[in-house]
């Protein structure tokens, strides 16, 4: 827009540019430093981690990446047990399992209320979304007791189901939004073929929604990915996904810090790589399908 | 003609619920554990003395209202949310307009900008506190003492606490109610400015009476989000403050969990929970009202 203004260069102008190129600079380093940061850190050998001031120049070291993963314990490495893969391991099926039950019961219920009318439609549409925005606590709670009471307490099963707080409301919702795009008289043309509701779903709306779908199951899965209130509580040593395992290095007597930083480093590869598939996507995702 | 579609046309009636069968099942799921808590809120639940439980009504509201670090936690919880949305939508105002403006390299800068979204709050929070270390090895005190500020006891006084998780929170928060209003200015229609180019209004005027009101659905929207997170904000502050310190930064999700983990009272734990549910519930309403009045008067 502002470029229909645009006259020839003035100093008015360049001074404007030089604002806007400022603005961006700024904007750039405060998004950027942290990851800059975390990287050298986790570079770091322990000494040069609390060296003041700040050390940009260094020898780095692998160490902190080996302790994390092999579980080195010599010189300066005082080291938690390497279970850190086992972490990331715990949140890839989690966060998988996750998913896929959200799917398997997601895509039937998002198809019914985006295609068919019934009593009750809209209020149950909400009561999926008002689960978005329920504060985790009200669910930790019994959920804790209930998992104690039950044996689900640090187990696979028991965290995919509380994961279904965070992944099915928002894959009934995005599912929704896909399948409201489709035309409607794409399937009435089935149907007027002969195809049975059966039909329309599995040859007509599935492969059309492709697409749509994969992009839910991605977003669906970093969501779990990311989820730190629900597994802090629900799971133990054996099934912490990457988020509670990070904290681990906190302890009373010391704080790894590089060990911590090169865990974030690492609990965040899988987000940074899944982003670049759905770039277009991730503000729907985020506003459960409200912004196209 | 109609015998014959009537048995089709019944099946179609009960299909809907067929399809939403397996999503409600696990709805049910979800909603049984919900009203336990409920229930639980009015009960003396301890974990550790089972033999103590009883219902009691109403008392652990009671004793809540006695309670000073309700109040604190409540002001915090509600003083919170208002601060940080109110600080991330004018911010992310300004970067959306940043961002639509014709500058070199604008793809790269909103892929960028998308980075900081998609980390685990607790890994960003753990970020930030290596670099607010207010040892003399932080970076960031390091970096203000270039201009003269500091040093800073960021997340360790009482005076800085709250503002350092305000900051961790911002800069995982601000792309998205950035990203938000950006597709709301690329989206707005141009004869609008069409007409103020040829009336001659200023930029600022072109900005208040054409791109604000055109842009308050989505400023709305950004804020309703933004809101019911940062009432419920916890993965943050549980991996830098932990509440602390002197309680600087306990808010309703964090005293809940206080009193449900660390003391063992379920009971008093689920009367905070149901406090902040009620205002979270309350502040969705408002600004769910809000945001449908706002959408009428503009095609969003």
């Amino acid at each position: 827009m502002r470029e229909r203004f645009a006259v020839s260069p003035t100093p008015m102008l360049w001074f404007r540019r030089a604002l806007l190129a400022l603005a961006v600079a700024a904007l750039v380093a405060w998004t950027v430093f942290p990851f800059f940061w975390i990287l050298l850190t986790s570079l770091k050998q322990p000494l040069d981690v609390i060296a003041a001031p700040p050390k940009i120049v260094f020898t780095p070291t692998a160490e902190n990446y080996g302790a994390l993963f092999i579980g080195q314990q010599r010189g300066l490495y005082a080291s938690a047990r390497p279970d850190f893969l086992r972490f990331f391991f715990n949140s890839i099926v989690i966060s998988c399992g996750a998913v896929g039950l959200s799917l398997l019961a997601g895509i039937p219920a998002s198809y019914a209320l985006a295609r068919y009318n019934f009593r009750f439609k809209e209020h149950l549409a909400f009561l999926f979304l008002s689960f978005r925005f329920a504060p985790f606590i009200t669910f930790l709670i019994p959920l804790y007791i209930l998992f104690q009471q039950t044996g689900l307490y640090n187990t696979y099963s028991g965290l995919i189901l509380a994961y279904q707080l965070i992944s099915l409301p928002f894959t009934v919702w995005m599912l929704r939004s896909f399948f409201m795009e489709i035309p409607l008289e794409v399937e009435e043309a089935a149907k007027i073929d002969g195809c049975s509701w059966w039909g329309v779903l599995t040859r007509i709306i599935l492969p059309l929604s492709l697409p749509g779908m994969a992009v839910t199951l991605i977003l669906g899965f970093m969501f779990c990915w990311n989820a730190f209130n629900y597994p802090l509580m629900l799971a133990g040593r054996q099934t912490f996904p990457v988020t509670v395992g990070a904290i681990q290095f906190i302890s009373y007597e010391q704080v790894l810090w590089g060990q911590m930083a090169a865990a974030s480093l690492v609990a965040v590869v899988p987000q940074l790589i899944l982003s670049l598939f759905v770039q277009k996507y991730i503000v729907r995702g985020l506003t459960m399908g409200a912004i196209r | 003609m109609g015998t014959q579609r009537a048995p089709a046309r019944r099946r179609e009636a009960w299909l809907p619920y067929l399809l939403l069968a397996p999503g409600l099942l696990l709805l049910v799921g979800m909603l049984y554990p919900f009203f336990l808590g409920a229930y639980y809120s009015l009960t003396s639940y301890f974990l550790q003395y089972p033999h103590l439980f009883r219902f009691v009504w109403f008392d652990n509201y009671g004793k809540l209202l006695q309670d000073p670090l309700f109040g604190i936690s409540l002001r915090f919880t509600i003083g919170y949310a208002t601060v940080a949305v109110a600080l991330q939508v004018i911010l992310g105002l300004g970067v959306a307009l940043l961002l639509n403006s014709r500058i070199a390299g604008r793809g790269v800068l909103r892929a960028t900008m998308l980075m900081p979204l998609m980390m685990p709050p607790v890994i960003t929070a753990l970020m930030w506190k290596i670099m607010m270390a207010a040892t003399g090895s932080g970076i960031l005190n390091y970096l203000l003492s270039w201009i003269g500020v500091g040093p800073v006891n960021w997340l360790g006084s009482v005076d800085f606490a709250a503002l350092s998780i305000l900051i961790i929170d911002t800069w995982g928060n601000l792309p998205f109610v950035s990203l938000i209003l950006l597709g709301g200015l690329q989206s707005l229609p141009y004869e609008p400015y069409e007409a103020a180019l040829v009336d001659g209004a200023s930029r600022w005027n072109v900005f208040r009476y054409i791109t604000l009101p055109l842009l308050k659905p989505f400023i709305v929207l950004a804020a309703t989000f933004r809101v019911m997170d940062a009432l419920r904000i916890f993965d943050v502050i549980y991996a830098t403050t932990v509440g602390g310190p002197a309680d600087a930064t306990m808010n309703l999700h964090m005293r809940a969990f206080w009193q449900a983990f660390q003391w063992y009272s379920m009971g008093m734990g689920m009367a905070y929970a149901m406090v902040l549910l009620l205002l979270v519930f309350i502040a969705s309403y408002v600004l769910m009202g809000y945001w449908k009045r706002a959408a009428e008067h503009t095609t969003v």
